[in-house]
């Protein structure tokens, strides 16, 4: 066998790992089941909640991390290397032990004195958003520096040796060129927040109809045996990540100027 | 008025260097790679922090910010904003810095018409070939009224046909507008075209500051001579008009043909690399092809440098050395000599 076909095999045997356990799915597939499930008020909640806390989450995280992408791309300063290594934190640690973070910082005086003069969290939706905005700011940030360091500084250069200011500079020219990593960052870290689990069930808990977002819907139906219902919950949050995850590489792929 | 005064600057390889250009004069700047030329342009522009003092007409600059200078640029890569249409890209400078409407439609306008772009306002720079992008990024960089603009290596990209035209078009578009020029590149004979004077600036030093003219004539250093390539220099014993266009001129027993544009001449340089060296008669033209004796042979690392002597005259040329090792030659050879016709410099 050639090397090439080999390497083609390992990659089907790969695809085929996933493929066999999304199939499996189908063996539980009842059509009326489905129907009932999908539209019973638990799920319609469970989704509802699930597309707000990680729109709401993906749209906190951009707002910090656009600016911090381009300083950590553009300049080398004080801890830089550090911060860096630290935006790695959620991908490294287990996102229950993450979302024990949350939660002991919380019962800290800074966070109860939060809590009390601010927004409750624990077992809130807040905390849903908090857990998602957590688990997906050092991912988004990551991406949206590597969509900013393929930019060339020249850019920035020419734009400012014509007349623009670096903030103008940086809005008129290096986010209309990193466009599609910034949107495609969005999509990824949206997707990323959709499926959180381990932090959520830590922070919110698993309140039916009050912080029972997809993935912990998905616990609690198999919790309570209720395979056929996971099953449906499953799938749609197959089929939500995949629809995104392709269209974001769809994006990414697509030739816009250069 | 726009004079360009630097004092000390040091940054990399640049070394305490001092230069002044005087308003609306165009200087070029040329070195081999590495030797700092683009740094420079960077210092001038504010791009980069350095050590030293730049002055445009004597206001100290060192504190102000790129994006205040007023100084155009045009990168080495051009940098032609990929987002934006050519017109667009004209655009940029005069909408950044707050001019209004009518002023940047009749300044685009008079841009697009000066560097006879006009059929090109609504294409993307993807769409645009090596010169056309040249165009528009020279156009752009002048666009905010610069009246200081930095080129780097403008032409680098081109073939020698388009790039000579660009030279001579821009030269007359920035005389014209009164710019004060920095021009950066490796190409000799491409600065000579273009400046009034030229800035060796070899390892990061500024070595010479002359005319053309003065530069080939009289290089300061041994390391100028050996840059610019120790011309042959001859005297002009006499002159004979052939045709309009076309003169002999005599150098001891020696008759040469050349160009003639009508000023009086006195002395002639010739490049050694510009001699071509046969053992063989070469077919082609007979226009300035001498029988010559091979005086000494000096290798240098990758070339080797033949002197002849041809009607009482010493001549230096420059081989490669493969070719050189092809040829066979040796002392007191018998060779041909041949003179490349339009590569003859002249003094008055």
């Amino acid at each position: 066998m050639k090397f090439t076909h080999l390497t083609i095999t390992f990659t089907v045997l790969v695809f085929l790992v996933y493929a066999s356990l999304i199939i499996s799915l189908f063996y539980f597939f009842d059509a009326r089941h489905f129907l009932q499930a999908l539209l019973s008020k638990r799920t319609l909640f469970a989704v509802k909640l699930s597309i707000f806390a990680a729109t709401l989450a993906t749209f906190l995280s951009l707002f910090l991390a656009i600016p911090a992408a381009y300083a950590l791309s553009r300049y080398r300063f004080f801890c830089s290397t550090f911060i860096d290594t630290v935006l790695e934190l959620p991908m490294i640690i287990s996102p229950v032990a993450l979302g024990a973070l949350l939660l002991i910082f919380l019962n800290t005086p800074v966070g109860l004195s939060l809590q009390t003069k601010g927004v409750q969290i624990a077992f809130t939706v807040s905390g849903v958003v908090l857990a998602q905005f957590v688990s997906t700011l050092g991912v988004a940030t990551r991406l949206l520096k590597a969509a900013m360091d393929e930019i060339p500084t020249i850019y920035e250069d020419a734009a400012k040796t014509l007349g623009a200011s670096p903030l103008k500079a940086f809005i008129t020219v290096t986010l209309p060129l990193s466009k599609r990593g910034i949107m495609s960052a969005a999509i990824l870290t949206w997707a990323k927040a959709l499926g959180e689990f381990g932090a959520t069930v830590t922070v919110a808990g698993s309140m039916a109809m009050k912080t029972e977002t997809l993935p912990i819907a998905i616990f609690m139906r198999l919790a309570s045996a209720d395979i056929e219902g996971a099953a449906v919950l499953v799938l749609i949050l197959i089929s939500a990540g995949l629809g995104i995850l392709y269209g974001a590489r769809a994006l990414t792929k697509r030739a816009m100027y250069m | 008025m726009p004079k360009i005064e630097l004092s000390q600057i040091s940054k990399g390889i640049l070394k305490n260097v001092s230069l002044s250009v005087e308003d609306r004069e165009i200087i070029a700047l040329v070195g081999p790679n590495g030797s700092g030329k683009t740094t420079l342009l960077n210092v001038i522009a504010g791009l980069v922090k350095y050590q030293g003092s730049v002055y445009f007409d004597r206001k100290n600059m060192d504190e102000v910010p790129a994006h205040r200078r007023g100084v155009g640029y045009l990168l080495q890569e051009l940098a032609l904003f990929p987002h934006l249409t050519v017109r667009e890209n004209i655009e940029y400078g005069l909408k950044v810095q707050g001019y209004g409407k009518a002023v940047i439609e009749s300044r685009v306008r008079e841009l697009i018409g000066a560097f006879n772009i006009d059929g090109l306002s609504e294409k993307y720079p993807k769409d645009l070939s090596g010169g056309e992008k040249q165009r528009v990024a020279i156009a752009r960089a002048l666009a905010p009224f610069q009246k200081i603009l930095l080129l780097d290596e403008p032409t680098s990209s081109l073939d020698p046909q388009t790039s000579k035209y660009l030279r001579i078009e821009l030269k007359n578009i920035l005389k014209r507008m009164g710019v004060t020029t920095i021009f950066v590149t490796h190409d000799l004979l491409g600065a000579e075209e273009f400046a009034d004077r030229i800035a060796i600036l070899l390892e990061g030093s500024i070595e010479q500051v002359s005319t053309p003219e003065e530069l080939f004539f009289n290089p300061k250093t041994e390391r100028i001579s050996e840059f610019v390539g120790t011309p042959n220099v001859l005297s002009c014993d006499e002159c004979r008009v052939l045709s309009p266009g076309l003169v002999e001129v005599r150098s001891k027993s020696m008759k040469i043909v050349l160009p003639y544009e009508g000023s009086p001449i006195k002395r002639m340089a010739i490049s050694p690399h510009d001699i071509y060296v046969s053992n063989t008669n070469p077919p082609g033209p007979m226009l300035n092809r001498f029988r010559a004796r091979i005086r000494d042979i000096i290798p240098l690392r990758s070339l080797v440098r033949v002197r002849l002597e041809a009607h009482g005259n010493i001549f230096l040329a420059e081989l490669p050395s493969d070719t050189f090792r092809e040829m066979n030659l040796y002392p007191g050879q018998e060779v041909y000599m041949i003179i490349k016709f339009r590569k003859i410099r002249l003094a008055e």
